[in-house]
């Protein structure tokens, strides 16, 4: 797989999928770009065809519209292979129609009908299709197809199947406690799962700077030691590029993905919400950025399609909605009756995994130890952030009288952002306590010394864009893709993590202790 | 065979059904390495492999709905609460989640989700839940609690190939404390299924758990009074077994329901309500129930004795209804 | 003071322990929280530290041993105690009980040999219920419904069970006396009665034929009298040796359970006196032949007295009452009820408006109501709404009665024999006839001293006939 670069956040590259050399650089060919037009168009028309019924009071409960977010929805659901599993939220309509949903699903859904693919039991998007398209129904809590989406692929690699997981939360939905518990659950058992986190500004009313205290949400794939990709959410050839890259590269076994992909919720939470609490401006800025004219210009200027193109899939479109639309108004309601079914699967299915590995593989040597496989014992490593945070003035104090004579070598020197040179306070931070700035065996060390985990060797904050660079620049992927997972089924466990794995002392395979039980210190029951 | 302890049935009942069926996982915190917290699952990893035993963080929601998720492509996982008290963090997932998947579109869920409940081990409120009810109450689960080790085995096994999701109580007072010997060959329990543990004339004892030996005892002591209790095992909750409670209701026209379920909202309202529903002509007595206080459960002996349904208080009640 | 050392509880589900080693042996001496020994349980094994400080006295469970949890493997006793002794547990003594004190207790109740009555009994202030209020006649005590039976107006408690049963044999449970709890009707009893062809829902009884051997007890009561006719005694009880059993006729029936009932609702107080009868039997004497010839009707005492008993209740009309709640009811009428001893039972027809009525009229009336009490050609009116009632028990012998007032009536007057009798009359003995009267009156409206009154004027009517018989 050739390496490319990707544009991502901080001006930083990311290792992305291959891509030819001509322009048409997302990997596509014409018509899957026209498809891209094709899917953000429906979405749009199906939205505003529900606008229309709904007030004509003909969708039952509420109407959500993704006006705006169309790029994000499709862009992402194009980067998947058929037999991939998704689990769209409410605002992921395009995706939806881009895994091949036919609008008349959605027309149903929302007007209750009895064909309707839940036959009227749920509404909104809330449907699902396990066997054909892989969709994940939503339920109404937020955050909770994470771990689920999360489980399908842990599950699927049980079963051998090569597929990769994908869902969409919000901002909102990111403060939810499901979603701090799935990614967690995703990144210990290395999930094959692309998390697309929609940050669309708000939450209902409650803005991002409201919401959370980050203001990229990317930043929190590192609170599980997980990739995070910041991704302009109106721009489809960057959220398909970015995507596909984080699908390649969890299909092959690097994780989960966490990409933010930024945009603007153009309408209210709903249609009964107006929205009054949106800065106009803010509406302004984003609309001078909507995705479709976006594209459509792209479309022109590279000359994938004329004015004659356009207006045909155009029309396409519109009578695929108008069709449907009546499907749907003309549907009959759910009997009564219906109510009291369902409750239990007793032999309406017939539940068979998809093997697509041999079950004979299964049969594992024993002999697992007892003793997990810690390589470092939480040995303390300070790490240096970027912005200090503030020094209390009993620590400013005692290092302070050393700092004013640190002499700072020049590795340390350029480590600084900005160039500028360190305060006491800033200096400070970094002498670990007890080591003195003239010692030299100190000083040595410090050059020598990386402050990331176990990889390429640079520091977390570097950002050096005044120099230039001498290789690659730095991955933003920063975990070393040693690929683990590569050949699970037949080692025991301490062989078969990755090579970071392999590092710290006395952890040669074959010397784990093989006791059957774990002794507790002396006098302490510990949990039981 | 040996006499087997009710916990190691239920491992047995693990590994069999493990090995059975591949589609069968297991997942659940501290299960893998150190087997379980109670060793329900000790060796499962060593045979098995970390790929179908899997070590899980502290996150119920988290380990719940990735088996939610994994139940959807077809694989039958088993999740380990470490106490089923850990259940309420994960209450959405369950209700929301896991029991309405098939009723609203269609998806089964055939999870099972199983832990150590109940009290009487001095476990404090945290540790010694009964909170079987929340999820009698939730349309789309199936509520699962026995008393012996047979039942457990066999209850296990059903509820691992039932398509739908089902919780499985443990009695964490009857893990080691009771034996039997067990048959050799493959064999299950029916869901649904309640079963008379001692045939009575006098008055009918409903129960489950714990408290079935409680009550088996209390039905000694009252026979040497001349009452002859006739004790039903109720062993699933959902759904319950209608039939041989109303069988029985109709054998010996009065019915006392124990339980170690708080009073209020426990499964003997319910039932009661069912029997004056559909046997209310063939009562000689109104219902009676002996349940545990409607407190938390406390910690110390004295407070969790009395909290408890007790031997005596069983008999008492009985004899009160039998002279009605 | 020494210190048990107990097997404790590694987990919640375990129950016992192994002990594995001792760390100390006894004579050692040992810090608290100093690992003593170690055990070995199905989850873990583990030190166990020690819980005082002190010297190890005495092992209780040896190495290997298997115990179950709480229980003492072992004794340390505090520092210079003797470890040679084998000191029992007694030397640390747990702490007295607090000495019993009488100080404060109440008086406590008497000895028992003591006799009861010497014993001042403090009933709890009982609090009155509030009068009845005349409206409502709806009686207090609410019953189960016995819904559908043939009774109608009683209702008896029982169950649902029982009353499926009894509806599908067709048998009136309120004619069955219960067992269960508060007098309910339950299973058994129901079961009994099917068992045992039991009683039907008839009117009528049905006399047994032979009599029950010794051992069987008959079914219960089949009569339509109800729950007032209680028995004291269970049932089982009264059978015994040889009996007969013979069922109560309606009409017995219907004076059992007006006699108890209004015993219960009257409070009975009886006065006597003594009213010297010579001129009117001397008169009755000398007119009788005459009367009969004349009216066609026959002079017996009788007329005499309810006149005499008319002016009674002219100057005294409170005696001439009925009681509704808080109500007196006065009668302007007088109905007196004559009581008829019957063959077959009792009747007590009524003269109304005996006011209105001379002497002749009353004659006529008591003979002829008599007459057709006996033939059973009385009308119902004709036995119902008296005020007053005389009752003569007098002529089966014996001094006088104390009979039982006719609900709602307040006083009923007994007439005892007429006899001739020593009396003493200024100072000298004469032979009189003499006869005794008296009356039963309800203390809740009549006095004492009305009804001596009362008593007093119809003594002196008596004593006093001035009226012409014909």
């Amino acid at each position: 797989m050739n390496e490319v670069l990707i544009e991502g956040r901080n001006g930083v590259t990311a290792v992305g999928a291959e891509v030819p050399s001509n322009a048409r650089a997302e990997g596509l060919t014409k018509d899957q770009q026209l498809n891209l037009y094709y899917f953000m168009k429906l979405n749009r028309e199906v939205e505003a065809a529900m606008e229309r019924l709904f007030k004509q009071n003909k969708i039952v409960g509420g109407l959500y519209a993704s006006l705006g977010q169309e790029a994000i929805s499709v862009g992402t659901a194009s980067a998947l292979s058929p037999g991939d599993w998704v689990a769209p939220m409410i605002r992921n309509i395009g995706a939806l129609l881009t895994r091949g949903v036919p609008p008349r699903d959605i027309f149903t859904q929302h007007m209750a009908r009895y064909t309707s693919p839940t036959k009227g039991k749920d509404g909104t998007s809330h449907f699902g299709d396990l066997k054909g398209r892989h969709i994940v129904s939503p339920i109404s809590m937020l955050g909770d197809l994470i771990p689920v989406m999360a489980g399908v692929g842990i599950g699927a690699r049980y079963l051998g199947q090569k597929i990769v997981t994908m869902t969409w939360i919000g901002d909102g939905g990111s403060s939810t406690g499901a979603f701090h518990e799935g990614l967690m659950f995703a990144a210990m058992h290395h999930a094959p799962m692309v998390l697309i986190v929609e940050n669309n500004q708000w939450a209902y009313s409650t803005p991002v700077n409201r919401q959370t205290g980050v203001r990229d949400l990317a930043d929190r794939a590192q609170g599980y030691g997980i990739e995070g990709v910041i991704v302009d959410g109106n721009d489809i050839r960057e959220v398909y590029r970015v995507t596909k890259a984080a699908v390649d590269r969890a299909r092959s076994g690097g994780g989960p993905v966490l990409i933010e992909a930024k945009t603007m919720r153009m309408r209210g939470h709903a249609q009964h919400d107006s929205a009054d609490y949106v800065p106009k401006e803010m509406l302004a800025y984003w609309k001078e950025r909507d995705p479709l004219p976006r594209y459509e210009k792209y479309l022109t200027e590279s000359g994938l399609w004329d004015a004659r193109k356009k207006a045909e899939i155009d029309a396409r479109i519109e009578r695929l909605v108008r069709e449907d639309r009546e499907f749907a108004e003309n549907s009959p309601f759910p009997p009564p009756g219906l109510a009291e079914e369902g409750v239990y699967c007793d032999g309406c299915h017939t539940i068979e995994a998809e093997w697509k590995r041999d079950k004979g593989q299964l049969a594992l040597a024993g002999g697992y130890p007892a003793v997990h496989q810690v390589q470092d014992y939480g040995e303390i490593r300070i790490k240096v952030a970027a912005s200090a945070p503030a020094v209390t003035p009993a620590v400013a104090a005692a290092v302070t009288a050393r700092a004013e004579d640190l002499e700072l070598s020049e590795e340390m020197m350029a480590a600084v952002p900005n160039g500028k040179v360190p305060t006491a306070e800033e200096t400070a931070l970094r002498v670990p306590f007890g080591r003195g700035p003239k010692d030299k065996a100190f000083r040595d060390e410090q050059a020598a010394k990386t402050y990331s985990r176990g990889g390429s060797g640079k520091t977390y904050h570097q950002n050096k864009p005044s120099q230039p660079p001498s290789k690659l620049p730095p991955k933003v992927f920063t975990k070393p893709f040693t690929k683990p997972f590569t050949k699970p089924f037949n080692k025991p466990v301490h062989q078969q993590q990755g090579a970071s794995f392999q590092k710290g002392p006395n952890q040669k395979p074959g010397n784990a202790p093989r006791k059957n039980f774990v002794k507790h210190p002396a006098g302490k029951p510990g949990r039981t | 065979m040996a006499q087997v302890t009710m916990l190691e049935a239920i491992r047995q009942a693990m590994f069999e059904e493990m090995e059975r069926d591949p589609a069968v996982v297991a997942v659940g915190e501290d299960i893998g390495v150190y087997g379980g917290a109670f060793k329900v699952t000790e060796g499962l990893l060593a045979k098995f492999g970390p790929e179908r035993v899997m070590d899980a963080p502290i996150a119920e929601t988290g380990i719940v709905g990735a088996a939610c998720g994994m139940s959807f492509l077809g694989l039958r996982p088993v999740v380990e609460m470490q106490f089923i008290d850990f259940i309420a963090c994960c209450f959405n997932q369950v209700t929301n989640f896991v029991a309405k998947s098939h009723y609203l579109w269609g998806a089964p869920v055939p999870m099972v989700i199983r832990g150590p409940s109940g009290g009487g081990v001095h476990g404090g409120p945290f540790h010694s839940a009964n909170p079987e009810m929340y999820f009698v109450h939730t349309p789309g689960l199936k509520v699962v609690y026995p008393s012996t080790a047979y039942d457990a085995k066999g209850l296990l096994k059903s509820a691992i190939r039932d398509n739908n999701p089902v919780l499985f109580f443990e009695h964490k007072y009857l893990y080691r404390r009771i034996k039997e010997e067990l048959p050799a060959e493959d064999y299950t329990v029916p869901i649904g299924k309640a079963i008379v543990r001692r045939e009575g004339s006098d008055l009918t004892i409903l129960t489950y758990a714990a408290l079935t030996h409680t009550v088996l005892e209390a039905a000694d002591e009252l026979a040497k009074e001349g009452i002859e209790a006739e004790v039903v095992d109720l062993r699933t909750l959902l759904p319950l077994d209608r039939e041989t409670i109303l069988t029985s209701v109709k054998k010996t026209n009065r019915l006392l329901v124990v339980h170690e379920d708080t009073r209020t909202g426990g499964i003997a309202g319910e039932i009661a309500a069912i029997v004056c529903e559909e046997a209310f002509d063939d009562l000689d007595a109104p219902i009676a129930r002996v349940t545990a206080l409607d407190t938390p459960v406390p910690y110390s002996p004295p407070l969790e004795e009395r909290f408890l349904p007790q031997r005596s208080d069983v008999v008492a009640a009985a004899r009160k209804l039998a002279k009605y | 003071m020494s210190v048990n050392v107990i097997m404790p509880q590694m987990g919640e589900s375990i129950f016992e322990g192994t002990v594995t080693k001792w760390l100390k042996k006894p004579g050692e001496k040992i810090e608290r929280d100093e690992p003593l020994f170690e055990i070995s349980t199905d989850k873990v094994d583990a030190e166990i530290p020690s819980p005082a400080s002190g010297i190890l006295q005495e092992i209780k469970v040896g190495e290997g041993q298997t115990v179950p949890i709480q229980t003492v493997v072992g004794v340390i006793a505090a520092e210079g105690t003797a470890v040679a002794a084998p000191a029992p547990a007694t030397s640390a003594a747990p702490p007295a009980a607090p000495p019993k004190s009488t100080v404060g207790t109440p008086a406590a109740p008497a000895v028992p040999d003591a006799p009861q009555d010497e014993i001042p009994v403090q009933l709890p202030e009982k609090k009155l219920p509030p009068a009845p209020t005349p409206a409502t006649g709806a009686p207090p005590q609410a019953r189960t419904a016995s819904a559908g039976q043939g009774n109608g107006a009683e209702k008896v408690r029982s169950s649902p069970l029982v009353r499926r049963l009894a509806k599908e044999h067709s048998i009136d449970v309120a004619q069955l006396s219960g067992t269960g709890a508060g007098g309910r009707v339950s299973k058994k009893d129901i079961l009994g009665a099917i068992e045992t062809g039991g009683a039907q829902g008839a009117s009528a009884p049905r006399p047994s034929a032979a009599p029950g051997p010794a051992g069987v007890m008959p079914p219960p009561s089949g009569g339509t009298a109800t729950a007032s006719l209680e028995s004291a005694v269970p049932r089982e009880r009264m059978y015994f040796g040889h009996y007969e059993v013979q069922p109560m006729s309606v009409m017995r029936q219907k004076i059992a359970e007006h006699m108890v009932m209004s015993k219960r609702v009257s409070p009975h107080v009886y006065s006597v006196d003594e009213v010297d009868v010579t001129e009117i039997a001397k008169l009755r004497g000398k007119m009788k032949e005459k009367f009969e010839q004349t009216t066609g009707t026959k002079l017996s005492f009788m007329p005499f007295f309810v006149r005499a008993a008319i002016e009674g209740l002219r100057a005294f009309p409170t005696v001439n009452s009925s009681v509704d709640g808080t109500n007196i009811v006065l009668h302007k009428e007088c109905n007196i009820g004559i009581a008829v001893a019957l063959d077959w039972g009792l009747i007590v027809p009524v003269i109304k408006n005996a006011e209105e009525k001379n002497f002749l009229g009353i004659a006529r009336g008591i003979n002829d109501l008599a007459e057709r009490a006996r033939a059973k050609k009385l009308k119902p009116d004709e036995v119902q709404e008296s005020t007053f009632c005389i009752t003569n028990p007098g002529t089966f012998g014996g001094l006088f009665g104390l009979p039982v007032i006719s609900q709602p009536n307040v006083a009923i007057l007994g007439l005892g024999a007429i006899e001739k009798r020593p009396v003493v009359i200024d100072d000298a003995i004469a032979i009189r006839s003499m006869v005794y009267l008296t009356l039963s009156y309800d203390h809740r409206v009549v006095d004492g001293a009305v009804a001596h009154q009362f008593m007093g004027k119809i003594k002196h009517t008596l004593e006093n006939w001035t009226e012409s018989v014909l």
